[in-house]
């Protein structure tokens, strides 16, 4: 079986990108891939597998290939409305803006884009992108659904897609061994890693961590990651006091990365609102048996118990990520051991190619079989002269003879 | 207790399965219980026709017969363990191996067309189903368990049955190496027979028969009656080559377990397998109950020769599984289907 690959590639700061660098060979062990290139011929395959997640420049060219062939979809996160508009308004096509408000929405979301268009709202994939997902264009074309959390697994079925779907987790990078980073130092040492914006909290990690400092005056806290334009971090920093206990780094290459997450008593990766992605960064923390912290929304919330400490987002967020980051400073060791055993068991690389293979197989194959079986359990039954043939069709659904 | 024993049936083959199911349904009857076998022909291609022949087991109705309640199922094999009953006992002597550990071997039969790949994922859906509704599952050897763990992560207990029923008796050995088997590719016969091809001392009696047979004696051919094909024989005759063999062979590819050693140990014979025979080296120990040689004609030629020269050993390692053999009894079996 040929299955047509189509995902950003590894030269892209993209976390699908890496994604796509970890599963890509142990997924070429088992099936015949072709990996599709933008601005090149959609190559012959039996079933195409499209990553998709919400820059429009990452993935614009993957959704137009997407509907030129449908197949089966990788959803990494369920808020699309960036890449939506992205590849609607930014190509000079607002109808096709309004055409995917208007699925999610109805009219009123018809309306509501048109108030957008004519600078009447907010940008809404600025402001408030996670109340109009805008998921629907693609999901009413997928063959199949692959996500990695039920969180989008269960938004995707709110959203109507009645059709395949797996849910398969994040695959975790298989590190025997990384060497921690010795230039950054702190007793502890707290990271945060990817971009820094509001969404991952960081305002409220500063305010916590300035009061967790008052009690461990060593501690530092590690910001590795590009900032949003309208985020600005330095005053926040010294508004706070926190300067000298704050060590601020860019955009890291893969390898010192994971150098540095190495280094780091706990880690830290909060997220409100969610877009129901899945964190590359949470699952490196895993695979390198780390104490972490996160919030207890979307996918993060699906992280069990032992594994991460969940910080609810409420009044109550500031003091209770304090707290947890006492407790996983003090901690650490287990909830590392647990989060290394947990990703062994659930993200191991090999049981997530399984997975696809399975899946993909099924998304190739399926239909045909079922038509197949389905026929002559009808022809059977129109010959034994039982009307209501698709009562057999659900008990063979039922038993799992069709998928 | 009323019991129905479910086992697929191929028309015109019988081999292990068939006789484990009619014994089990036997020692049921013997322990005071009303037993029933219920079987269907199994017709398992071309292509999606494994998924429709195992279907007809999902529309049958166990739940009672003849307006009394039937108490317990137990299914030994795929398909038979689709049907539907609230107190199903899977016992599982082998799954649909084709879309499991022989795919993608000579012995598959799901090519890497589209339909093939999404066929051998039905029937990898449909054991979860009709495995994860049984009350118990049991597997007849760690081999199938292995499988039934590795490929649907369902857990089996071990429960291995007893050979069927012979006058078992021993006799001073004549020498010959017996093998009794199906005679299919999957059965491996065509090793022993190079065996002899390399040993001129090694002779053989092959019991069965099966598609392979015209392939096995043309490569026999020319070995001047070192190998003699009985065919199918009755149990007299059976329990008779038994007694007077020097030593029984049973080497199939990973088999999931075999009767064949079993019934061999009974006669206080050992047995000749190959490391990568599968169920069977759960009780044959090399030079203990038994002699385990990789799978090459030349070892296996050595390894009879061996035996023909120490048949004190022999016997030995003959009656040292006999005490294995002893232990497996269908009082423990029935216990633990209708416990």
């Amino acid at each position: 079986m040929k299955v047509a690959y189509y995902s950003p590639v590894a030269a892209s700061r993209s976390g699908i990108a890496d994604y796509s660098a970890l599963l890509l060979p142990a997924l070429r062990e088992r099936v015949d891939i072709v990996v599709a290139e933008p601005r090149r011929r959609a190559p012959e395959a039996d079933v195409a597998l499209y990553h998709i997640g919400n820059d429009p420049d990452a993935h614009g060219w993957i959704v137009d290939a997407f509907r030129r062939r449908p197949g089966v979809v990788v959803l990494h996160e369920f808020v699309l409305h960036h890449l939506i508009s992205g590849i609607t308004l930014g190509r000079g096509d607002p109808r096709g803006y309004l055409d995917a408000m208007e699925r999610e929405l109805g009219v009123p979301g018809r309306l509501i884009g048109l108030g957008v268009l004519d600078n009447l709202l907010p940008l809404l994939w600025e402001t408030q992108p996670e109340r109009f997902p805008l998921a629907g264009t693609i999901l009413d074309r997928a063959q199949g659904l692959i996500v990695h959390s039920r969180y989008v697994a269960d938004r995707a079925r709110a959203a109507g897609y009645g059709g395949r779907l797996w849910r398969i987790p994040h695959p975790a990078w298989q590190m025997d061994r990384v060497e921690p980073a010795t230039e950054v130092a702190g007793d502890p040492l707290i990271g945060c890693f990817g971009h820094l914006n509001m969404n991952k909290r960081i305002p409220e990690l500063l305010e916590a961590f300035a009061a967790f400092r008052r009690s461990r005056p060593r501690a530092r806290l590690l910001l590795a990651g590009g900032t949003g334009e309208r985020f600005d971090l330095t005053r926040r920093l010294e508004r706070l006091g926190v300067g000298d206990g704050v060590v601020r780094l860019d955009y890291l290459p893969e390898e010192r990365m994971w150098s540095l997450m190495a280094a780091c008593d706990v880690l830290v990766n909060l997220r409100f609102p969610t877009m129901g992605e899945t964190s590359g960064s949470v699952i490196r923390g895993l695979s390198l048996g780390k104490a972490l912290v996160v919030s207890d929304v979307g996918w993060f919330a699906e992280l069990r118990d032992g594994v991460a400490l969940r910080v609810p987002v409420d009044e109550y967020e500031v003091p209770v990520l304090e707290a947890a980051l006492g407790f996983a400073c003090e901690h650490a060791a287990a909830l590392g051991a647990a989060a290394r055993a947990y990703v062994e068991r659930e993200h191991a690389l090999p049981r997530v190619a399984d997975a696809y293979v399975a899946a993909l197989e099924v998304a190739a194959g399926g239909d045909r079989v079922n038509e197949e079986v389905l026929w002559r359990i009808a022809e059977a039954a129109a010959e034994a002269g039982i009307d209501d043939a698709g009562a057999l069709a659900r008990e063979a659904v039922a038993s799992g003879i069709v998928a | 207790m009323r019991v129905a024993v479910c086992a697929p049936q191929v028309p015109f083959v019988r081999g292990g399965a068939e006789l484990m199911a009619d014994e089990l349904v036997a020692a049921l009857r013997t322990r005071g219980h009303e037993a029933e076998l219920v079987t269907m022909p199994f017709k398992w291609y071309p292509g999606a026709r494994v998924l429709d022949q195992a279907f007809l087991w999902r529309l049958v109705d166990l739940t009672e017969a003849d307006g009394r309640q039937i108490d317990r199922v137990v299914a030994t094999k795929f398909p038979a363990y689709c049907v539907r009953h609230p107190h199903k006992v899977a016992w599982v002597l082998h799954q649909f191996r084709q879309a499991y550990d022989y795919d993608r071997t000579e012995l598959g039969q799901f090519s890497e067309s589209a339909v093939d790949r999404a066929t051998r994922r039905a029937v990898e859906r449909l054991d979860a189903v009709a495995l994860g509704e049984a009350r118990r599952v049991f597997a007849t050897s760690r081999n199938v368990a292995e499988r039934l763990l590795r490929y649907n992560g369902i857990e089996a207990e071990l429960l291995p049955h007893p050979p069927q029923s012979l006058p078992y008796r021993t006799s001073e050995q004549e020498g010959f190496v017996l093998s009794v088997n199906r005679l299919d590719r999957a059965k491996r016969i065509d090793l022993l027979i190079e065996a002899a091809q390399h040993e001129p001392s090694v002779r053989i009696v092959i019991v069965g028969d099966g598609p392979d047979r015209a392939r096995l004696q043309e490569l026999a051919r020319g070995l001047n009656g070192q190998v003699e094909f009985a065919g199918r024989i009755g149990d007299e005759q059976l329990a008779d080559l038994y007694a007077r063999c020097l030593a029984v062979y049973y080497a199939p590819i990973d088999e999931d377990f075999g009767m064949v050693p079993y019934e061999a140990f009974l006669a206080e014979k050992p047995v000749l397998t190959t490391t990568d025979a599968g169920g069977p080296l759960e009780v044959v120990f090399d030079r203990q109950t038994g002699v385990v040689v990789a799978p090459e004609a030349a070892e296996l030629g050595r390894a009879v020769a061996y035996l023909r020269e120490h048949v004190d050993e022999a016997s030995a390692w003959g009656r040292a599984g006999r005490a294995i053999a002893e232990r497996v009894t269908w009082d423990a079996c029935v216990d633990a289907l209708l416990s």
